[in-house]
């Protein structure tokens, strides 16, 4: 007997107050975006990790453009055998996701026979097609950063908008263009090295030790905080809040300013990125630096500091040593597919891409239509930039171009800021999942990236059951054991306050929670298996990291000493706050 | 030195082993074939089919036979127990007859002899025809008496051997598959008992799996009854066919050991000593050697193959080991390791299917 979680609270036709969304409201591959009804009941829904805070109007558009057009249209045109991508539905501003699978094995047969070619084609040219994929994105990018919406007029930033929001469709199609099939041959790999009797959990290691955007940018974070300390500026960094530095510093003048130019430099460079994955409520580092600042505050506070070339040798070293003594326990036979294997699972790398490729889409390419939505509220008279965040697609073409009054809306943004606030209070109790849990889940998406494993699904029936519960296991992501005190987040917005030691315990993490893993002691997520976000920088960092243990936020609190095992994928509560 | 063409006796190392499936049963047969391909094989000799043959005859052993099966219900299990109990009883009561008894009592001596002993230490192992073939379905199920020594013991084992052709099971299996007894005569092989140090079984192709570019060898100290029987678990070693490097190498805690009882003469069952019991019983260079002694057996027959094997308490590094009984893999079907790398075939495999 299948368990249901009912999805009647969340029945309703509006979106947000006052708004209804007209049909074909949003183009759509195979399935659309839109809330729940009492039907959804039958499918399996999970409560997505990606906006921990919750989607405003605006940034809904992500739940149309990345899943419910970016990875349809993807799996569709891989094609993705058995399935054809994701669709998602909101509960108040929540977005859950379901897989959509392809049932007939007549399907899945075809679909593979127009896969094949493909597929070896995408993996022999995989750096070209990434690295023009990426120009593309690029060229997109210098395209919007050169425009400054602060002077451009209504109907400029109405085409502005306009454009940003074709380029982000676009950005989602590249994502998953490339995502699948890195993840296909990725997981093929893996089923190989299974069979083979080599020890699952070391495949990581044999793809890590390469340098990705994202490391790059924590290292020039390390640079700041060396220059920042030699400055003498330790002192300063340690008795002013996160949010007051960049002020303080300018103010100081002389040691003080000569940093900040220091570290305005950085930001021209990798600056334009977002505390959190395709959200277009979110700033950048550019427009609010307090996570950077935040982030070199707990660095200069940190006695020993990250030492990135050591970290990367040993990683490197680690990778060479694991492929070394996995050949040695293969046949000749065996040796020459696995060496083929890590060949093209090296030059086409999944993890890798999982970490880089944020640099590029994720934590970026919602910022134009953040500027322009933002531009367009303040020239039509909202009380404030972030209402044009608050208006769904159609309401805020028709205020750029004219059809509408901002101020015709003020009262419905209004109720809407209200709706989010409640919303957003509610995240940690919201259902991990709803509808039908199945008995398994097969796709491997889900598995390796949302950590739904059958461990997953058997920790959230039992949720309820006791509330007294010591020991949580999950997937041993990163290997090592720490002690430490619990810090538990549902969010990014205060991960600056994580001091070294620290044990995280969250939903799960994004990329622009890297820098927390220079600090942390362990790291303990609710979701994501073994190719999730925090089980790649776990390794790349050495932490130990235990991932989808079901309800880690739920039964750990602030301030508890737990214990975290990478090895067995075990966390146990010592002692409770 | 004994007429190796005897019609009842013959010698494992000068029979022509074109006729020794034949006259000697499945295993001696296959001894007999791999002494001429030249491995090393303990020194044997078989009494023949013929001899069985003219065993049952002479003494009417073959009519009380019929008797006790004649119009048999297949599916009255407890009709086929009892008779085959009764079958049994006459073998163990029927001396065999002097001629033949004194051929094998002389052979005995000569393989004494041959192996500078005195009442030299023997395993007697039964050979029936088609036993070790393709159908494994008698595959063990005949008995094999090991450590008997002197000249009487010998006698009465091979009486012992000649009624495992009548286990219930046994009949059972010929009734239900309407195969006559006639048709399955039994050698018996008396054969050196190698002093083993280590012992056991291997496989040329991965006996669960099925991969056939490794060797799989399963190893205890003493004798392999332990591990043939199942009663320990062996240490576990793999060796890369192509390139004969070990891939695996898993030592258990092994209880038993399968030692020589010199009191009762037989080979026993017995607590392993604290010393060797988690040690590993083989080194890599034994392991090569058995690697190699599988490798040839296989490349003679052209198919895979199962072993045992003894490393001898005299055998030198460089010398091959001791090969007492082979024949072919018959539970796994044979699949080929992957050897190339296709990510399609791949996913097709692991992930497309999993639904």
């Amino acid at each position: 007997m299948a368990t249901i979680v009912s999805v009647d609270e969340f029945v309703t036709d509006e979106w947000y107050p006052g708004f209804k969304p007209a049909f074909e409201h949003a183009p759509y591959y195979v399935e659309p975006f839109r809330t729940f009804n009492k039907e959804d009941e039958k499918r399996f829904w999970f409560l997505d990790f990606h906006w921990p805070r919750g989607l405003t109007p605006l940034g809904l558009i992500w739940n149309e453009d990345g899943y419910n057009w970016g990875t349809q249209f993807a799996a569709e045109n891989l094609p993705l055998p058995p399935g054809r991508g994701l669709v998602s539905r909101i509960a108040g501003i929540h977005t859950y996701a379901s897989p959509i699978d392809v049932q007939s094995p007549y399907e899945i047969g075809e679909r593979a026979q127009r896969m094949g070619p493909r597929l070896g084609e995408f993996l022999a040219n995989f750096d070209e097609i990434w690295a023009s994929r990426r120009d593309e994105v690029e060229r997109g990018w210098q395209h919007f950063v050169a425009m400054d919406p602060a002077n451009m007029s209504l109907p400029e930033l109405s085409t502005m908008l306009k454009e940003a929001r074709a380029y982000h469709k676009r950005a989602f199609e590249i994502h998953f263009e490339i995502m699948y099939p890195l993840l296909v041959n990725y997981l093929g790999f893996y089923g190989m090295c299974a069979e083979m009797g080599l020890d699952v959990s070391q495949i990581g290691k044999f793809l890590q030790g390469y340098d990705t955007k994202i490391m790059e940018t924590d290292r020039e974070l390390w640079k700041l905080t060396r220059a920042a300390k030699q400055a003498g500026l330790a002192e300063v960094f340690a008795t002013t809040p996160a949010s007051e530095l960049a002020s303080k510093l300018d103010a100081m003048g002389g040691a003080g300013s000569a940093w900040m130019t220091q570290f305005r430099d950085f930001l021209q460079v990798y600056g334009y990125r977002t505390e959190g994955s395709c959200d277009v409520a979110l700033p950048s580092w550019n427009e609010d630096p307090t996570p950077a600042l935040g982030t070199i505050q707990s660095f200069i506070a940190k006695e020993e500091e990250h030492d990135f070339e050591k970290a990367l040798a040993a990683a490197i070293e680690e990778r060479e040593t694991a492929i070394d003594e996995a050949r040695s326990k293969l046949t000749a036979e065996e040796q020459t597919a696995f060496d083929a294997g890590v060949a093209s699972c090296q030059a086409a790398n999944f993890p890798w891409w999982q970490d880089d490729h944020n640099y590029y889409i994720d934590l970026k390419v919602s910022l134009p239509m953040r500027w322009a939505a933002r531009a367009i509220a303040e020239k039509t008279g909202a009380d404030q930039p972030d209402d044009g965040l608050f208006l769904f697609w159609p309401e805020l073409t028709a205020v750029a171009d004219g059809e509408k009054s901002m101020d015709s809306l003020k009262s419905i943004v209004k109720a809407r800021h209200d709706y989010f606030d409640y919303w957003h209070e509610r995240r940690p109790s919201m259902p991990k999942v709803l509808g039908t849990i199945p008995e398994a889940v097969t796709d491997p998406v889900l598995i390796e990236i949302f950590g739904l494993n059958q461990h997953f699904l058997t920790a959230i029936q039992a949720a309820g059951s006791d509330s007294d519960v010591k020991t949580l296991t999950g997937v041993p992501a990163s290997k090592g054991k720490a002690r430490g005190r619990a810090r538990v987040f549902n969010n990014a917005d205060n991960l600056h306050t994580l001091e070294p030691g620290d044990i995280l315990v969250c939903e799960s993490t994004s990329p622009n929670w890297t820098p927390a893993f220079a600090k942390i002691a362990g790291c303990v997520c609710d979701g994501g298996g073994m190719l999730s976000h925090a089980a790649i920088v776990g390794r790349e960092y050495g932490v130990p990291t235990v991932t989808a243990v079901g309800l880690g936020t739920v039964v750990i609190a602030e301030g508890d000493e737990v214990e975290v095992d990478g090895d067995t994928g075990t966390v146990t509560v010592i002692k409770k706050a | 030195m004994g007429d190796s063409t005897g019609r009842r006796i013959v010698w494992i190392d000068t029979v022509d082993p074109d006729d020794a499936l034949a006259r000697t049963g499945a295993k001696m047969g296959r001894l007999a074939e791999m002494a001429r391909d030249g491995l090393s094989i303990p020194l044997a000799f078989a009494v023949t089919i013929d001899g069985f043959r003219e065993h049952v005859a002479e003494t009417g052993l073959d009519e009380t036979i019929d008797r006790h099966l004649d119009g048999m219900d297949a599916d009255d299990s407890t009709a086929v127990e009892v008779a085959a109990e009764a079958i049994r009883a006459s073998f163990r009561e029927t001396a065999i007859s002097p001629a033949l008894a004194e051929e094998i009592e002389e052979a005995y001596e000569e393989l004494s002899d041959r192996c500078s002993d005195l009442n030299v230490p023997v395993a007697v192992r039964s050979s029936a025809t088609g036993e070790d073939s393709s159908d494994a379905s008698f595959a063990g199920i005949f008995d094999t008496y090991l450590g008997i020594s002197g000249a009487q013991a010998t006698l009465n084992a091979v009486r012992d051997c000649w009624a495992s052709l009548f286990t219930t099971r046994a009949v059972d299996y010929r009734l239900k598959r309407g195969i006559s007894h006639s048709d399955m005569p039994m050698a018996v092989g008396v054969v050196e008992l190698v002093h083993a140090r280590a012992s056991g079984v291997a496989f040329s192709v991965h006996p669960v799996t099925g991969k056939s570019d490794r060797i799989v060898i399963e190893a205890n100290w003493g004798w392999g009854e332990a591990v043939v029987q199942g009663l320990v678990t062996p240490d576990h070693v793999e060796v890369g066919k192509a390139d004969g490097r070990i891939l695996k190498h898993d030592v258990s805690r092994k209880d038993i050991v399968s030692a020589f009882d010199f009191a009762a003469g037989v080979v026993v069952e017995i607590p392993m000593p604290t010393r060797l019991r988690e040690r590993a019983c083989l080194d890599e260079e034994q392991i090569s050697a058995i690697a190699a002694a599988v490798l040839e057996i296989e490349s003679r027959y052209g198919y895979p193959v199962d072993v045992e094997w003894v490393v001898s308490r005299h055998r030198r590094p460089g010398e091959p080991v001791s090969i007492v009984q082979s024949r072919p893999v018959t539970t796994a079907v044979e699949q080929a390791s992957p050897s190339a790398y296709d990510p399609m075939v791949l996913a097709q495999k692991y992930i497309f299917s999993a639904r």
